[in-house]
């Protein structure tokens, strides 16, 4: 049980100090089963904070995400520390900026938030269609209650998880300054069964089942922009000079996206889940990544976004390395 | 670019290397529709002078701006070529090669598939010959001297050479004295001189040379830099012995409470000396050491009343408060000479060296053959097992008359993962038996081989002159060593006759083999050295660059670099000392053109391509961006050899290696894959 009393007097506390600029959180959205990040620069604004089952949001993004804008002469940078409310899975997206030094540890204030399991919006709707009023939820005893406007709605949690959350492995922050209540047990087992499932397809219905995927691509670059990982000055997908992706949207450059994507992330991408929960178009993206990960972790004993003192995977080398891949 | 590309193209016929698996004419007729070629000619040797002279006159008649050579690797010919095109006066770094003879007409039969994919290689190199940017490359001074590590007979050798050019040396040496493992063997062979008497003379000019500053008992902690300008630190190790008071009279090691009670590294266990201690008599510097590990003052804070080596130092020389020192030093060049182990005979448990005192090895040997060992020179062995403590005079001791060899101890044995021969010891088993039979005119000595390597200058007439004196040659790996009674018997079977044999003897000696060193680990993470196949350092080319390394201005001699006797160790040190001396007496070398550099504006300063860089050529800055203190990638033009492992690693694309850039290689790649 989430003491959201305590966590807006941490909020308000940790914003009134000086060397805060904002702290990032969730607040109820406005319709439906909707919540939306919070920017919380003044105590007051506190008041509207919330941790449920609902904030599925990734928050870390926006650590990374603000623009350097040009600053008169004169002016100094913004130096304060920006606080931050993640749960287990965000909290290696943090980790993993640190590895890569995006941010600096002393620049940011972590919340951690032990978490039960966050929804799946598209499971939760289909149950409950058409919901014009805000409804909340909350964690209780492995089930999740939804304070819909006609009475209380009590779900096995299991029924209604985002996928990413039934094989979670960390749902306790590895990361944070500030706790918001007691680490919660750890119920999840990373077997990659769903990646074990494709590899055991042959070739050609693999690659029918991705050239589906991609065709329906909008090459909106929505995973690409909501992902914690993802916060390069000038993405090379995007340039134009060399062309490494053409602009048309078609099977072979849509393709052709997703796999300097994904091998962008090998290594690095923590498995929030942000990518494919974005997607207009459903692609699976975190199968994608997530065969990424397992031949990194049975190959290398790589996981990402655990250790902030640990070496980034792409640059680090052991002796005793697997390279039987190389000619 | 100022100029709108006029390329030349010249496809080479390299004699019939090329030309008989690709239609060079053809070739050469392709390439001259492609976009901006100029020129296109076919020559049978476009490296020899006339070949050249082509490529030059086209330059000045035609007015080329780019020039694509088709023909061997770049490896072989891109600098012959670039030097063409200097001297033409264009900017060398506008050449392109196309490599249609080991990528092309050497891997392939087909000569219609070849031709196709010839005219493919030169078509992409034109693709991107017509993007090459003009580069230039910068210089940089030279420090006038030399770091050596490691002070057996290579650095010797090596100091003494550059020392004598007029050049400083710092030869670093792990242990109290220079010599190595020279200094532990008695004779050497074909000639049997007396190792000593030669190799003494020269560790004394090593310690007295003015140019040579001798830093026993010292380690590199820290390299840094580049070819010409490397920061080196180094750790003086301490000795507890003033250095300028002791005359190494030796009194101390006689008061000494533990004298003959630690066994001697020298001596290879076969003798034994106090914690106070010089390696061996002729040890240069002639200065005592005590060894911290042992020194019962050192260890416990007490050695009786008071410490008798202390007591019996005339000069005062011991001194209990010294503490390591740091020296720093900068030098233009390095040579490595670190050496080898000899190999751990107990990794082959069935000859029984654990077990058996009468299972000896080849050094072990050497230092009881030698008149300065602990028998001086007199071969007597005890009786019993290995490890049994008996009081000295308790130990029943007598002269082995059946002496038994075994070969390839640890060498050509890919079950101890030393596929490789060692190159020395079929020879010094054949010095060792002969010198066993000078000692031990009776004995029966024999010796278990493999095959009998004996390939250098005199080697052939010395195995021939010892079998001669009666040493039987036994054709045989054996297979066990095992105790009967009093006698050691050696199972294996003589392979000629196809006879099993179970041999008697008194004295086993395994001739073991040589080793990379235990602590080669931190050499090479000081140097960012290589290693070949069998973990010994790597050479920068196997034949033509046999003492260059991977790194410029550091350079290998001796055995660090692989299993070698002393005649070839000297003339690699020597090899070695001529390289290092080329920049050192030039006082300047040229650095690498098509090296890395970063776009700062979009680096975003995730330090992957700092990781990757195996020079630690980069390092992460901070720049101002418009008001913002960001930190961006920064390359050290000196440092980068331009290997291109920042840009695979970086994500942005933000870090380029200058004439490999994406922009350049993404058309090349666009034409091989089909256009």
């Amino acid at each position: 049980m989430v003491d959201l009393e305590k966590l807006k007097s941490i909020a308000k506390e940790t914003v009134s100090r000086d060397d805060v600029k904002y702290l990032i959180g969730w607040r109820q959205g406005t319709y439906g089963f909707r919540v939306s990040p919070h920017f919380v620069e003044k105590p007051e604004e506190a008041e509207e904070l919330i941790f449920s089952p609902l904030c599925t949001n990734n928050l870390a993004s926006y650590l990374v995400l603000p623009e350097k804008l040009p600053l008169p002469r004169g002016v100094e940078p913004d130096s304060r520390k920006v606080a931050l409310m993640v749960k287990g899975c965000d909290s290696r997206a943090v980790v993993q900026q640190i590895v890569e030094q995006g941010i600096k540890r002393d620049e940011i204030i972590v919340i951690g938030c032990p978490c039960e399991g966050v929804i799946d919006l598209e499971k939760v709707e289909e149950r409950f269609p058409n919901q014009l009023e805000s409804v909340t939820a909350q964690w209780s005893n492995g089930k999740i209650i939804f304070h819909l406007p006609e009475g209380n709605e009590e779900i096995p949690k299991e029924e209604v998880l985002a996928t990413k959350c039934l094989t979670c492995r960390y749902p306790n922050p590895v990361l944070s300054d500030l706790m918001l209540g007691d680490e919660v047990e750890t119920w999840g087992d990373e077997k990659y069964e769903d990646v074990k499932e494709l590899e055991a397809k042959d070739p050609q219905e693999r690659w029918s089942f991705w050239e589906e995927a991609f065709s329906s691509c909008v090459r909106c670059y929505s995973c690409r922009n909501v992902c914690p990982m993802c916060y390069c000055e000038d993405c090379i997908l995007d340039r134009l000079n060399p062309t490494w992706i053409n602009r048309s949207n078609n099977a072979s450059e849509n393709t052709a996206f997703h796999l300097a994507r994904a091998f962008h992330l090998a290594g690095r991408c923590i498995e929030c889940g942000e990518c494919e929960r974005v997607c207009p178009a459903g692609i699976p993206l975190t199968k994608l990544n997530r065969k990424l990960s397992k031949v990194v972790q049975e190959n290398y004993e790589y996981i990402p976004g655990i250790d902030p003192e640990s070496k980034p995977f792409q640059s680090s080398y052991r002796p005793e390395d697997q390279e039987d891949f190389i000619l | 670019m100022n100029n709108k590309p006029k390329i030349g193209v010249y496809v080479c016929h390299c004699g019939i290397n090329i030309a008989k698996t690709v239609d060079v004419d053809a070739v050469a007729e392709f390439a001259s529709h492609l976009p901006n070629v100029k020129v296109s000619r076919e020559y049978s040797y476009m490296c020899s002078d006339p070949g050249q002279l082509l490529i030059k006159e086209d330059i000045k008649n035609e007015g080329l701006n780019r020039v694509v050579v088709a023909s061997c690797s770049p490896r072989m010919h891109e600098l012959t070529f670039r030097k063409t095109l200097a001297e033409a006066e264009l900017n060398p770094y506008y050449l392109e090669m196309a490599n249609i003879r080991e990528q092309c007409s050497w891997v392939h039969e087909d000569r219609e598939k070849a031709t196709e994919k010839a005219k493919k290689l030169v078509a992409a190199a034109v693709y991107k010959a017509r993007l090459l940017e003009p580069l230039q490359e910068n210089e940089v001074g030279v420090e006038p001297a030399t770091l050596i590590i490691g002070g057996g007979i290579a650095g010797i050798q090596a100091a003494l050479d550059i020392a004598n050019a007029g050049f400083k040396v710092y030869l670093v040496e792990k242990t109290p004295s220079v010599g190595g493992r020279m200094s532990q063997l008695d004779k050497t062979f074909p000639t049997l001189d007396c190792s000593a008497c030669i190799l003494t003379p020269k560790m004394v000019d090593v310690g007295s040379h003015p140019n040579i500053e001798l830093l026993t008992y010292s380690e590199v902690e820290d390299i840094s830099g580049y070819i010409g300008n490397f920061d080196i630190k180094v750790r003086k190790k301490a000795r507890y012995v003033d250095m300028d008071k002791c005359t190494g009279c030796g009194i101390c090691a006689e008061e000494c409470r533990l004298t003959g009670r630690i066994s001697s590294e020298y001596e290879v266990g076969m003798g034994n000396r106090a914690a106070i201690y010089l390696p061996f008599p002729q040890a240069v510097p002639a200065k005592y050491t005590i060894d911290p590990e042992r020194c019962l003052f050192l260890t416990r804070g007490k050695c009786g009343k008071s410490p008798k080596c202390v007591d019996a130092c005339a000069p005062g020389a011991i001194d209990f408060e010294q503490k390591d020192e740091i020296v720093e030093f900068k030098v233009g060049a390095i040579i490595v000479a670190t050496g080898f182990d000899v190999f751990d005979a107990s990794r082959k448990p069935e000859f029984g060296y654990n077990d058996y005192e009468n299972v000896i090895t080849s050094l072990e040997l050497e230092r009881l053959v030698a008149a300065s060992g602990p028998t001086e020179g007199n071969i007597i062995i005890g009786k019993g097992r290995k490890g049994e403590k008996k009081k000295k005079k308790d130990r029943e001791t007598f002269t082995p008359k059946e002496i038994a060899f075994i070969s390839c101890v640890g060498s050509r044995d890919e079950t101890v993962g030393n596929e490789y021969c060692s190159r020395v010891c079929c020879m010094y088993t054949a010095k060792l038996a002969h010198l066993l039979l000078e000692k031990i005119p009776d004995a029966n000595v024999r010796v278990y081989y493999m095959d009998v390597r004996a390939f250098g200058k005199g080697f052939e007439e010395f195995y021939d002159r010892v079998r001669r004196e009666g040493v039987r040659y036994i054709r045989g790996n054996p297979s066990e060593v095992f105790k009967r009674g009093d006698k050691l018997v050696i199972k294996a079977e003589n392979t000629l006759t196809s006879t099993p044999i179970e041999d008697e003897v008194d004295l086993v000696v395994l001739a073991v083999g040589l080793e990379p060193r235990q602590d080669a680990r931190e050499v090479i993470d000081l140097l960012r050295l290589s290693q070949s196949g069998d973990r010994f350092f790597m050479e920068a080319h196997p034949k033509l660059a046999p003492v260059d390394t991977a790194t410029d201005g550091v350079f290998l001699a001796g055995c660090s670099q692989g299993p070698k006797d002393i005649p070839d160790t000297v003339a690699q040190a020597k090899g070695a000392a001529s390289s290092a001396l080329g920049p050192l007496s030039s006082g300047k070398v040229m650095i690498q053109a098509q090296i890395a550099h970063v776009d700062e504006a979009t680096c975003r300063g995730c330090g992957f391509c700092v990781e990757t860089c195996p020079y630690t050529a980069i390092e992460l800055v901070t720049v101002n961006r418009v008001g913002h203190m960001v930190s961006v990638a920064k390359v050290n033009e000196a440092l980068c050899k331009g290997c291109g492992a920042c840009t695979a690693a970086c994500l942005s694309g933000s870090i380029q290696q200058r004439s490999f850039m994406d922009e350049q290689i993404l058309p090349q790649i666009a034409v091989l894959g089909g256009m």
